[in-house]
């Protein structure tokens, strides 16, 4: 399994995400950030444990994201 | 300190510590971004939309105006935030946003939120200033132009009677003072390609910053361009032919550097506002300048040059990383207290030390910059010639410490 971490509040709304792991993130047209799909708040971190086949395309988001606020570990 | 009441001198406002700075300095309006709609999304300090009505209450109270930048690329998923951010500039009364997105126009029009066209429009004709009248009041020029390019603009403003949205003519705003791009204004994709983070969203890692070297392919061997970083531009400094700037008969001055500190801040907008007002009564000299351009080289700077004003070199190029400044302030102690019968402050020495003659800074989110000299210290009331780390100690200070200011040192930077 892996953890997918996300600190929402500091997203700029690229949509690089988005556009690499398009089936685990979406852009909130509310407040114009990323949303974490089945991720659960634990004090402005966003969280959800996914099986290893995102592992690539997740990992892709965490490298490139410009603010760095999305982490991956294996769990 | 007089105001000038033809040009207006706009300071950057990263945080409430430059903030305070820039009013104190004398500045007559600041710009400032919130949450991730900015060309400084990247900054860790950028205000939220809770902080409008108090940054509009501190600079009313001190008789100076406040923009707002929203001034990224923006896609469909932003609209949202966009219309809420003009809705809270409206309600919270900032005098105009500084936009370059046609949905920001259209949005800020409807609610009666007034408009600047940002330098990220590349505005450089007339006829682009007579379109973008239709939706604002002020134009940031492209900052490429040379300034007998920007005196044909205001003319011709006055002449084909370009009137903004308000109905008074179209004024016109120029950068004065800091860093530039190595693309025109913003239009660089290098941050983009090489990390994902694009400029244009606020994001941009500074390429051009840095050195490189061409490598040949064939043997390998690598060469070192020229020993320059030739894609850093230096900063702008106008300071040195500021009467004839002025002459152009622009409206408004920006200095750059919401990314920049208080101090910096303090300094540049100190020596712009003397330079401003000695325009105006007749006694600006060289002796002047040289004293402005010493002190504006104590604050970070890439080197100085004239930018395009002045129609001669096609760019200058930085010949180090980083900043050129010749002083430098180190963290050193916390405020705690404030004596207002016998104007002392009091601190605690958090790290190094200092002594008589020192020369150290106060930097506070309401105290903005107190610089002063150290002529006194005590600690337990006696008097001591130094204080180092763990001491609690007081020195003399003329306006008011306050908990949440810390104390530099400032140090030759060599």
């Amino acid at each position: 399994m892996i953890r997918i971490t996300h600190q929402r509040e500091k997203c700029i709304g690229c949509n690089l995400c988005v556009e690499v792991a398009r089936n685990r993130w979406r852009m909130s047209r509310k407040d114009g950030k990323s949303t974490l799909v089945g991720g659960e708040d634990n004090k402005g971190f966003y969280t959800v444990l996914v099986g290893d086949d995102e592992w690539k395309e997740n990992k892709y988001a965490a490298d490139n994201c410009p603010v760095k606020i999305i982490k991956l570990e294996k769990v | 300190m007089t105001k000038n009441t033809k040009v207006e001198l706009m300071a950057p406002a990263g945080s409430y510590e430059s903030l305070a700075a820039a009013i104190k300095a004398g500045a007559d309006s600041v710009y400032f971004g919130i949450e991730q709609l900015n060309m400084r999304a990247r900054s860790t300090n950028n205000f939220t939309i809770d902080d409008l009505s108090k940054i509009h209450e501190i600079c009313i109270s001190n008789n100076v105006k406040t923009y707002l930048t929203l001034n990224t690329i923006l896609y469909d998923h932003d609209i949202s935030l966009m219309k809420k951010i003009i809705v809270a500039v409206k309600e919270s009364k900032i005098d105009a946003v500084i936009a370059s997105d046609y949905a920001v126009f259209n949005q800020a029009k409807n609610e009666g939120v007034k408009i600047h066209i940002s330098t990220q429009a590349n505005v450089s004709n007339i006829d682009s200033v007579e379109f973008f009248a239709q939706f604002s009041d002020v134009v940031v020029l492209a900052r490429e132009l040379t300034l007998k390019q920007v005196e044909s603009i205001v003319k011709e403003i006055k002449r084909r009677k370009i009137k903004g949205v308000s109905g008074g003519l179209m004024r016109v705003e120029i950068f004065a003072h800091g860093a530039l791009c190595m693309a025109v204004s913003g239009k660089c994709y290098l941050s983009l390609h090489s990390n994902y983070a694009s400029a244009n969203r606020g994001a941009c890692v500074q390429n051009c910053r840095k050195s490189y070297v061409v490598t040949d392919k064939e043997d390998g061997v690598e060469f070192e361009i020229d020993n320059e970083y030739i894609m850093s531009a230096k900063d702008l400094c106008t300071i040195d032919f500021l009467d004839k700037v002025i002459q152009t008969g622009v409206n408004v001055l920006k200095i750059e550097g919401r990314g920049r500190s208080a101090d910096y801040v303090y300094t540049t907008i100190q020596c712009y506002r003397e330079a401003v007002d000695s325009i105006a009564d007749g006694t600006y000299s060289q002796e002047k300048v040289i004293g402005w351009k010493e002190r504006l080289s104590t604050v970070f700077n890439r080197g100085f040059w004239d930018g395009y004003y002045l129609g001669k070199s096609m760019g200058e190029w930085n010949d180090e990383y980083g900043s050129k400044a010749t002083k430098k302030k180190i963290y050193i102690a916390k405020g705690l207290k404030y004596y207002e019968d016998a104007k002392v402050g009091e601190f605690k020495m958090e790290s190094h030390s200092i002594t008589l003659g020192d020369e150290v800074m106060v930097i506070g989110p309401t105290t903005g910059v107190i610089q002063t000299f150290v002529d006194e210290l005590r600690i337990n009331n006696n008097q001591t010639d130094s204080v180092k780390k763990g001491d609690v100690f007081t020195l003399p200070l003329l306006q008011k410490l306050r908990p949440s200011d810390k104390l530099y040192k400032l140090v030759d930077a060599q």
